[in-house]
């Protein structure tokens, strides 16, 4: 079939309508067969619950245990708690003064939710959500591979409202179910039976058929002005045998090995570096064998408790979450800034991974035209203001490395809300100001090939990045 | 203003001609001098009318070929127009771009018709010659002898442009109808199609025109993933699932509550019983022994039974005002399913001035700050009876709808799993003496929850027959009553022979004859004939505009009044080929509107009519229930209208409201108690009346902080006289508000001063006088007769001199001149939603022969739904 010249004349119909329609993403098919190559996109988004230290300048840790940078754009300094980044630091951005408008006076612990969609779930009450910046994404670039997304977190499953354990939300709102164990993640990537879909999707082969026999044998009765009008309907039943077409190719396609050394399926949380490693190689795999081009990992839930609040245990500390609470005791910033420090490592290391592997189908490195975020919805203590946010890759993306950016006006030390390990900072009025985070989406989006201009409810995208 | 259309024709003429000279001397001092009543205004303005003045002959669609009037023009109307018109809109000058001296005359053929048409409207509203060029002036009987010739030829080119069909009705069913007709389908009353994209507007306001309601893949793929979903819903399989139930009795609360712990009760009698009565406790009506209500844990009885009648309990939980029970249920309800919150509950004083009513709410609060609340009940329900002869009152929650908590089949405790039902009194009861509580003495919560097994959904689908035994001829059975429901028409056994193919091959996949057959209802539930409103073509037909088949007609019918598809009773008919009988007809209309199904109509119309969505993205009503209040009162007020048959023109004034407690409060109307909304007559002072004044339609047209005369203005032509004013042109110079010049002015000096530059004044001078009119009402809607101190000057002046006193005047204005175009305006917005499309030039003649007929029938809304359905376009394609 010519999908082509399909989709053209369809395009025509719809502005000859006059009317002013987003084009549904099956627009992206006619490229979207596994084999048509063309350098893939991809989009990396790592959270970590619970915030970053922020001490006071007067506080001795200030020097070494702050999380943001000193200095300006290209001279910045990393404290101790990045430096560990030091290596990487032409292929990274780090950016101060962003956040989500709705969020800045919600309790941290329950902001996960929002971090990826920019929706004013607020504190209580009624919950609803919006979708995530990594599915705008993959219904963009969902079709390119065999799997539109990979949703990954430490606890698995959804969580609950304004405790969510996923990143990732769909167009509904509603969270996707993460998965959370080596072993699993790696059967749906690379151990694939396929057989109940293949029934599946021969019924659905059946019904269409007659959707379509069915919808002939009316536009034969019908004026030609009304057959008109039923051919969209006809359109929208030929795109989606397009998609089961494709579907099929993709049971049909052998499932790509991978080079298994680097995995430990069994690890658990608990085990914190292998557990760690194991998941950022999963994905790092996923992206090296094109079966996917967006991902999403949640590091712990906020508010710790409970098994996954271990993975500080990789640096010889317990309990996550409790450390954002024990600041003010002997060591308290070190050893915040120390777990901070872990999780920015294995982040690097993961980066490094990718530069280190030429893109297989195209040019440059994997990391060049790879996104790769990382961070949180708080800065301090419950404080859901100037998310601390790294960014590696995405040169080839047009992204320009090695910098800090500060955003917003009246902070740029850092210092608003610093120091605190009680709940009057989250409460307290916003004095400084901050742009939306969204900004940064958008911006995000539209490097990654996807036509907008807003996101969750914000329009523009950022200047300077 | 009945007396007029009673009578015989010829003396409804004279009549008129008699009071219509009146009416001008009125009005030519009108404003100052002669205050009239709006009812007065009402009489009068009807005998301008000049649908009136035609006679039924005349407004009937023409049947032959017509030719222009070319002739009459050149020796009647031309002159006139020269005379009145030509200094302005002639060779000298030539404002608006007119030259009346060389538009075409030839109406059916030539290309000035749309200048033509605003010309009429000019003419026909007394908007030209200006009242301030007297030299200009046009007498009442050359007005309408121009508007005649005018009207007449306009009608004829309307006509001959119909076969030109410029829009169809052939369109998808829009979101919300959809959801309708599969929950009438299969017997579901949830929402179903939650999972659709929302429809875009048409210029009308209309969310089901047909133009716009287009269709994708993957809303392709939604109805094929709602479709099975809303079927398993309605079907079962297997034996009965055994309940999860919960029995709070509140004499066994007591008991345990008690039960060693003498010391924390309290009598009645007591002194510190004031401090506890205002607090849920449980109480003993007889001893007046009470203690504070525990918020224990429930847990489900083993093999307990729901329905149960136990004897009326004297120890009661009192539930006071604002006040609820919270349960903590742990985590054994079921994921999906209905339950069943049944309780019996009374109230303690009967006073009528005062209302209570349950409410549901679902919590969990699975770690700190992760927690959620929803209220689960759609609706709240009254307690009316007396605590000494309480009532039962029960909800139907569906399970697999709310929010659940996410982790309730942990094996481990944290994050905690339980989930939590409040039930809460809402009430209205100020804090007297003798306090009315709700008195509860029983509560049953059980899930899931089935009134019979298997449920009536389930053998409405899948019924009793002889052949259940055989597959192939059951399902034949059940494909072939389904499809006809689906596709509102008689099947052909070659129809139902593809779907039970694809039965066949789907059967091998299934354990059982159910599953498989589910999945082939719902790739019924995909076919265009269902999602569609369909317009079949027969083979003899050649010319247009047809008509549309009897089954169409029942479609369209149902549409229309239902939101939904026909019933049963319809479809027979319309099988039978009786439906268009016109006694039949008129019948089914009367039965479709005393079906409660026809809120539908009122709540869609209304809400695309009058553009209430605006509503809901206004940031600057905060009170939830009276934003409630608000948006619902257009809606009750156009069922009053249309259950009444009142006149239309109620819309723009009437001596009754429709209210509630909540916005009779908002409105300082006394006496009215409750939530429910009733008919209440008002006075002169209240200021309300009609849609006009309703508070959502203020509120919506606000700009957060105060009202906004130029949003009410536009919505003014476009809503109620359908008149639309153009798009603002592009860089139009904004409001300097730096400029303190600009800051001391009040908002109407503002405006004035924004008027007079030359860009805007065009429009402006249009649309800004409408909304100043609507300044004694605030950003809430509320009225007022002061501005920061300053009084309120609400006195504005229409583009033709005419002046307008506040929103009395307006409607005076409105009632006196421009019935006509309002009775139009109000066939033209029924009729495009009664169609499902946008009317064009084409449909003119129909729209005027309607409204003609509308006017000589006293103007009542029931008696428009009814000449519409049998009117020419609705039985047409």
């Amino acid at each position: 079939m010519n999908h082509k010249s399909m989709l053209l004349s369809r395009r025509a119909f719809l502005r000859g309508t006059g009317v002013a329609l987003a084009l549904p993403w099956f627009e992206s098919f006619a490229a979207a067969e596994p084999g048509v190559e063309e350098t893939p996109k991809r989009f990396l988004s790592v959270y970590h619950p619970d915030g970053v230290g922020l001490p006071l300048k007067s506080d001795p840790a200030w020097n070494d245990w702050s999380w943001f940078p000193r200095g300006g754009e290209k001279d910045f300094e990393l404290t101790k708690v990045l430096d560990v980044l030091e290596p990487l630091r032409s292929e990274i951005t780090i950016y101060s003064g962003l956040s989500h408008p709705a969020a800045r006076q919600v309790h941290g612990h329950s902001n996960a939710d929002q971090y990826l969609t920019g929706a004013p779930i607020g504190g209580e009450g009624p919950y609803r959500n919006t979708i995530s910046l990594d599915q705008v994404y993959a219904e963009h670039a969902g079709d390119f591979t065999r799997h539109s997304s990979l949703v990954m977190s430490t606890n698995g499953g959804v969580g609950g409202p304004r405790g969510a354990q996923t990143q990732s939300f769909n167009r509904e709102g509603r969270p996707i179910p993460a998965m959370n164990k080596p072993k699993e993640i790696f059967d749906m990537l690379f151990v694939t039976s396929g057989k109940d879909a293949a029934a599946r999707l021969a019924r659905s082969k059946s019904a269409l058929d007659l959707l379509i026999d069915n919808t002939r044998s009316l536009g034969r009765q019908l004026s030609s002005r009304d057959q008109e009008t039923l051919k969209q309907y006809l359109d929208a039943v030929r795109d989606t045998e397009l998609k089961l077409t494709k579907a099929q190719k993709w049971i049909d396609t052998p499932i790509p090995e991978v080079d298994t050394r680097n995995l430990h399926l069994d690890a658990e949380p608990k085990e914190a570096r292998l557990y760690f490693q194991t998941m950022y190689e999963l994905i790092y795999l996923a992206f090296l064998s094109d079966s996917t081009r967006v991902a999403t990992f949640q590091l712990g839930r906020e508010n710790g408790e409970g098994p996954h609040d271990l993975l500080s245990l990789a640096v010889g500390l317990h309990g996550a979450h409790g450390l954002t609470h024990e600041v003010k005791k002997p060591d308290g910033w070190k050893n915040l800034g120390t777990y901070n420090r872990y999780q920015a490592e294995e982040f690097g290391r993961f980066a490094q991974r990718l530069k280190e592997t030429p893109e297989p189908t195209g040019q440059g490195n994997m990391l060049d035209n790879t996104l790769a975020m990382h961070g949180s919805a708080s800065s301090s203590f419950h404080l859901s203001r100037n998310y601390p946010i790294i960014s590696a890759g995405g040169k080839n993306l047009g992204f320009t490395n090695g910098r800090y950016l500060k955003f917003g006006k009246g902070n740029e030390d850092n210092q608003a809300g610093a120091g605190i390990d009680t709940d009057a900072g989250w409460t307290a009025k916003v004095e400084v100001e901050e742009l939306p985070l969204s900004k940064l989406f958008v911006t995000i989006l539209q490097r990654l090939g996807v036509e907008t201009d807003s996101f969750g409810g914000s329009t523009g995208t950022l200047t300077r990045v | 203003m009945a007396k007029y259309s009673k009578q015989p024709m010829k003396t409804l003429a004279i009549t008129v001609l008699l009071v219509f000279g009146i009416a001008c001397t009125i009005r030519a001092v009108d404003g100052q001098a002669t205050p009239i009543s709006l009812e007065a205004a009402k009489e009068l303005g009807r005998v301008k009318s000049r649908f009136l003045k035609q006679t039924v002959a005349d407004t009937k669609p023409i049947e032959a070929i017509p030719t222009a009037e070319v002739e009459y023009f050149q020796k009647s109307v031309a002159p006139l127009l020269h005379k009145s018109c030509l200094a302005c809109h002639g060779p000298e000058k030539s404002e608006g771009r007119l030259r009346v001296d060389q538009l075409n005359p030839d109406l059916l053929t030539g290309a000035d018709v749309e200048r033509w048409r605003e010309v009429y409207n000019v003419i026909s509203n007394s908007i030209m010659p200006p009242e301030d060029a007297p030299d200009y002036s046009l007498a009442d009987v050359d007005r309408g002898n121009i508007a005649d010739w005018l009207s007449g030829e306009l009608n004829k080119a309307s006509f001959v442009r119909r076969s030109s069909k410029a829009h169809s009705s052939f369109r998808r069913l829009t979101k919300y109808e959809y959801n309708y007709a599969l929950q009438d389908l299969l017997g579901l009353p949830y929402a179903l199609a939650n999972t659709l994209p929302p429809e875009t507007a048409s210029e009308d306001g209309f969310k089901n025109s047909s133009e716009l309601l287009q269709m994708s893949a993957s809303q392709f793929e939604s109805y094929r993933e709602i479709g099975l979903k809303a079927l398993k819903r309605a079907t079962v399989s297997g034996e009965r699932p055994q309940a999860v139930t919960y029995i709070i009795s509140m004499q066994d609360a007591m008991d345990k509550a008690t039960s060693g712990k003498e010391d924390k009760t309290f009598d009645k009698s007591d002194e510190s019983y004031r401090k506890q009565k205002n607090q849920p406790h449980l109480l003993n009506r007889e001893t007046g022994k009470g203690i504070r209500f525990l918020d224990r844990k429930s847990m489900p009885v083993p093999d307990a039974v729901a329905g149960q009648m136990p004897a009326v309990s004297p120890v009661v939980l009192i539930l006071p005002r604002s006040k609820e029970l919270k349960l903590d249920l742990d985590r054994f309800l079921p994921d999906e399913g209905i339950m069943r919150v049944r309780l019996r509950a009374g109230r303690s004083t009967m006073k009528a001035d005062e209302y209570a009513s349950l409410r549901l709410i679902f919590s969990a609060h699975t770690s700190n700050n992760a927690n959620f609340s929803q209220v689960i009940s759609e609706h709240d329900i009254p307690v009316t009876e007396s605590g000494d002869n309480p009532q039962f009152i029960h909800f139907d929650i569906p399970l697999s709808d709310i929010q659940r908590n996410p982790f309730r089949k942990l094996t481990t405790t944290f994050p905690r799993r339980d989930e939590f039902l409040h039930i809460q009194n809402v009430s209205n009861a100020p804090g007297r003496e003798e306090q009315l509580h709700v008195l509860i003495d029983y509560i049953e919560i059980s899930a899931p929850f089935y009134e019979q097994w298997p449920p009536k959904t389930h053998t409405d689908i899948f019924f009793a027959s002889d052949n259940k035994g055989n597959e192939e001829i059951y399902g034949r059975e059940v494909m072939s009553r389904f499809l006809r429901r689906v596709w509102r028409r008689p099947v052909t056994t070659e129809e139902v022979d593809q779907f039970m193919a694809l039965f066949a091959k789907y059967r091998p996949g299934f354990s059982t004859f159910e599953e498989a057959m589910l999945e082939v209802l719902a790739t019924a539930l995909a076919t265009p004939e269902f999602l569609y409103l369909t317009q079949r073509v027969s083979a003899e037909e050649t010319q247009s505009p047809t008509r549309i088949s009897e089954l169409e007609l029942a479609s369209r019918l149902s549409v229309f009044l239902w939101s939904s598809i026909p019933d049963d009773e319809l479809l027979k008919l319309a099988e039978q080929g009786k439906l268009r009988e016109t006694e039949v007809l008129a019948d089914q209309v009367k039965r479709m509107l005393a079906d409660p199904r026809s809120r539908r109509f009122s709540q869609n119309f209304v809400e695309q009519w009058l553009g209430l969505d605006r509503l809901n993205s206004v940031t600057h009503v905060t009170d939830s229930s009276l934003k409630e209040a608000m948006q619902h009162e257009p809606v009750a007020y156009f069922d009053e209208v249309l259950r009444h048959n009142h006149s239309v023109m109620d819309f723009i004034h009437s001596d009754y409201a429709m209210v509630n407690e909540r916005l009779a409060a908002h409105y300082r109307i006394p006496g009215v108690f409750g939530p429910d909304f009733r008919k209440v007559h008002i006075d002169l002072q209240s200021n309300r009346g009609g849609v006009l004044t309703g508070a959502a339609i203020l509120a919506m047209n606000s700009d957060g902080k105060d009202s906004h005369p130029l949003k009410r203005g536009v919505w003014m032509l476009k809503r109620i006289l359908d008149d639309p004013p153009p798009p603002p042109p592009p860089n139009v110079p904004e409001v300097d508000l730096t400029n303190p010049e600009i800051l001391k002015m009040t908002l109407k000096e503002r405006i004035a001063d924004h008027r007079n530059k030359s860009a805007c004044i065009s429009c402006h001078s249009r649309i800004d006088p409408w909304g100043i009119a609507f300044e004694n009402y605030d950003a809430l809607g509320a009225y007022r007769t002061q501005i920061q101190d300053k009084p309120v000057d609400a006195t504005s002046e229409l583009f033709n001199r005419q002046t307008l006193a506040g929103m009395d005047g307006l409607k005076k204005y409105l009632l006196t001149d421009r019935q006509d175009q309002f009775a139009r305006a109000m066939v033209h917005k029924l009729t495009a939603y009664a169609l499902g499309r946008p009317l064009s030039f084409g449909d003119r003649a129909d729209i005027d022969s309607l409204t003609a007929q509308l006017r000589q029938r006293d103007d009542g809304l029931g008696d428009l739904i009814q000449l519409i359905i049998s009117s020419n376009l609705f039985n047409t394609k």
